[in-house]
């Protein structure tokens, strides 16, 4: 037991502390050689704001008060920043403050009182995991959620469009389309089964929703478990500081908030040419689409085209996809156009530089029938076909120009919606922060956002500092043979190190498993490219065969540890699979040697 | 039990909302055309003593559930949910077998999404026992004939 006296003494030093921070503006407890100290000292002196300091280096008893310290505040480190009798905390926590405005305050004296600490805007994956982790962090948070129908009246629960339109209902119809490939395979195994093999859409499309149904009521239970206030209503800023949420009988209310994070996501974009939004469909209705598509046209060449177009194909469908001009922009062109052949060999057709101009009903029914009319995108030729079932996949318009933005103040690029933030994920307004999809040139990927998203609230409210790394994202296009990347294209990195200084190498490759059915030889195809000025550095990573995104999540994170060519030939394969032609890439790209396969 | 009259509270206000607003109940036709019988039904004895009903909204669980005077088996269920296709009619089966000393509400989740939020409602099938609108037992899951009778005789205080 600790003598009295000590105690006694303790507490003396306890008061003379609380009495320095009640009776100042702005306290700092500092040590006159710490750079951190200075850095806070001299952002006050610049706002020319009064402080109390306390250097504790040159204080006889100054160790006393830094072991109080931790006993006040929980913080050993100085500087110790206190403004108005609150604690701040150390450097970043000031300059973090600093820069969203909480600084300024603190220091006017005026404590707003708000109805939560972070309102997060959109219930997509981003939102959901910024929510749920800001709530862990001992936080009052509110998501809402709102989604407005289609044309055609098509909508869905929590969750965002990963889990109701996208990610999740894609892959499982992918798996569809996998598995009658599997069923041709199966009799060159020896399986013996009758003819007749036919594909029910119904079944198929009751079973995926039922999935998604469960996940959605997941969503609901983790955010009740994580006391997450959760609305389901479409919100919108009518102040800085406070939104208008209206639900789907109109009643309206309204919430303020200190902070907010917009995660409201993107919605397919329509063509604007007659006919499109009365009776075309996009991905947001596919999925849950109550009748089988028919002959269907896909309009648009993006990821979200060539995984439909391909997995309708796989379907058995007659399935035509007209391309205004590239592939798969973005993304590395060689291996683009590697997938379209495929898909090309296996029953989709492609329609090259033609875009719509109308779209006409000739009979209503499920599905109905369409004309479509188009004309070249380089001649005066204009072509018709009729189609049972129209689905656009032209891209996305980010959803913010509903939502109040001017009102809160907030920037948004006028050409595409999107909204600009600097690297802690801040927008031009300080308080107001944006994750996931809608942000400009980054990745547009579910679990980058939900890394974003926790990461945020982990730097908002959990003293952590470290950001979202939007570098060497690994991804995978779930086209009928997959496209699975991370780094960089053979483009960009061509653009930023110089054709000198890359060095490609690159295979084809027969998986084992096609070799019984004799099917898609010299398809899949493996590359790698090499920074040469930085020890043949793996800088991009692209693998087009089955399971892409098995093989390319485990290189992604051999690309993270930065892996050189040298790492990968030194790891040993497992035999027999594909991932294993990148421990023996041999043949570069400028050697332009043969890398065809051929026999055993 | 606070829990419970603050529930009764939060419905019954809920009710005055719907009466203050017929408007609401007209703009959804069918829903209401739908509901409308079912509020007549509710104060029948025919209904309160029928084995197993669909809990309609709020205050139709308030009125059968809540204020039943018989002990009430709530099968919390939902379409997506295979588990819940097996136990639905072995639970009403053995709720049929007590002759009407025990009722049955089924309520979808995804119909009724507060009320499943509210009772603690995490995986499906989760049956919840009420009796004077106190919950007095509940499980998740599926169980066999044996049990499930057990469960209700228990339920019944037998």
């Amino acid at each position: 037991m600790p003598p009295i006296e000590k105690d006694t003494g303790k507490n003396e030093l306890k008061t003379k502390i609380q009495k320095l921070i009640d009776s100042n503006q702005v306290v700092v407890f500092s040590k006159s050689y710490c750079p951190y100290c200075i850095q806070v000292k001299d952002l006050f002196k610049e706002l020319k704001i009064e402080f109390n300091v306390m250097e504790l280096d040159l204080m006889e008893n100054g160790s006393n008060y830094q072991e109080m310290l931790l006993e006040m505040t929980g913080q050993r480190t100085v500087p110790q920043v206190f403004i108005n009798k609150t604690h701040v905390g150390g450097c970043d926590k000031t300059m973090q403050a600093h820069k969203d405005g909480s600084l300024q305050q603190l220091l006017s004296g005026e404590k707003e009182v708000y109805d939560y600490d972070l309102i997060v805007i959109g219930g997509g994956s981003g939102g959901l995991a910024c929510s749920k982790e800001a709530a862990m962090l001992g936080k009052k948070v509110m998501v809402l959620d709102y989604v407005v129908p289609t044309p055609t009246g098509t909508t869905w629960g929590l969750g965002g469009t990963c889990v109701n339109v996208g990610c999740i209902p894609k892959k499982l119809m992918h798996q569809t389309a996998l598995l009658a490939t599997a069923i041709q395979d199966a009799r060159k195994f020896g399986w013996e089964f009758d003819e007749s093999v036919k594909h029910n859409w119904d079944t198929m499309k009751t079973a995926v929703n039922s999935y998604i149904g469960s996940l959605n009521w997941g969503y609901r239970v983790a955010l009740r478990d994580k006391n997450v206030d959760y609305v389901n209503a479409y919100a919108e800023f009518i102040e800085p500081h406070k939104i208008k949420a209206t639900n789907k009988r109109g009643k309206e209310t309204f919430h303020t908030a200190a902070r907010f994070v917009l995660a409201t996501g993107e919605r397919p974009r329509y063509l604007g040419v007659p006919g499109d939004k009365e009776y075309c469909i996009t991905s947001d209705d596919l999925f849950s689409l109550s009748y089988c598509p028919g002959k269907t046209l896909v309009i648009g060449a993006s990821y979200v085209a060539l995984e439909c177009g391909g997995f309708l194909a796989g379907l058995g469908l007659d399935v035509t996809v007209m391309v205004r001009s590239i592939l798969l922009r973005g993304f590395d062109q060689e291996m683009a156009n590697r997938a379209g052949a495929h898909m090309e060999t296996h029953g989709v057709k492609f329609i090259r530089k033609f875009v719509p101009t109308k779209i006409e009903q000739l009979e209503e029914g499920s599905p109905g029938r369409l004309k479509v009319t188009a004309k070249s995108t380089e001649t005066d030729e204009t072509i018709e076909d009729e189609y049972n079932t129209v689905l656009i996949a032209v891209g996305r318009n980010a959803c913010t120009d509903k939502i109040g933005l001017d009102k809160a103040g907030v920037k948004v690029n006028p050409k595409n919606g999107k909204i600009p933030v600097n690297d802690e994920e801040q927008t031009n307004v300080p308080h107001i922060y944006a994750i996931g999809d809608i942000l400009e040139e980054k990745w547009e990927l579910t679990p980058v956002a939900i890394q974003a998203g926790k990461l945020l609230a982990r730097r908002l409210y959990g003293g952590s500092t470290v950001k979202c790394d939007y570098i060497h994202v690994p991804t995978t296009v779930f086209t009928p043979l997959e496209y699975g990347a991370c780094g960089l294209s053979e483009e960009r990195a061509t653009e930023l190190y110089g054709p000198d200084n890359i060095e490609v190498y690159h295979s084809l490759f027969w998986p084992l498993e096609f070799t019984v059915p004799s099917r898609d030889n010299n398809q899949c195809y493996a590359k790698i490219i090499c920074n040469k000025l930085d020890s043949d550095r793996v800088v991009g990573f692209h693998y087009l065969g089955p399971n892409a995104g098995e093989v390319t999540q485990g290189f992604g994170a051999a690309m993270k540890c930065g892996a050189t060519k040298e790492h990968f030939d030194a790891t040993i394969g497992i035999h027999p699979t594909c991932a294993e032609v990148f421990t023996t890439l041999e043949v570069s790209k400028r050697s332009g040697g043969d890398i065809t396969q051929s026999g055993c | 039990m606070a829990h419970r009259f603050l529930a009764r509270r939060i419905w019954t206000l809920s009710v005055t909302d719907v009466r203050c607003l017929p408007s609401s109940a007209v703009a959804s036709s069918s829903r209401a055309s739908f509901l409308a019988p079912s509020r007549t039904l509710a104060v029948s004895h025919a209904v309160r003593r029928a084995v197993s009903f669909n809990v309609q909204d709020n205050e139709d669980f308030t009125e059968r559930v809540i204020n039943s005077d018989l002990p009430v088996l709530v099968d919390f269920h939902a379409q997506w949910c295979g588990p819940c296709k097996i136990l639905g009619p072995r639970l009403e089966k053995a709720v049929a077998k007590q002759k009407g000393r025990v009722a049955m509400a089924k309520v979808d989740i995804d119909d009724h999404t507060d009320l499943a939020i509210e009772y603690g409602v995490s995986a499906v099938p989760t049956v919840i026992a009420m009796r004077g609108g106190d919950i007095v037992d509940r499980f998740v899951g599926i169980k066999d004939d044996d049990q499930l009778d057990s469960f209700v005789c228990k339920v019944i205080g037998q």
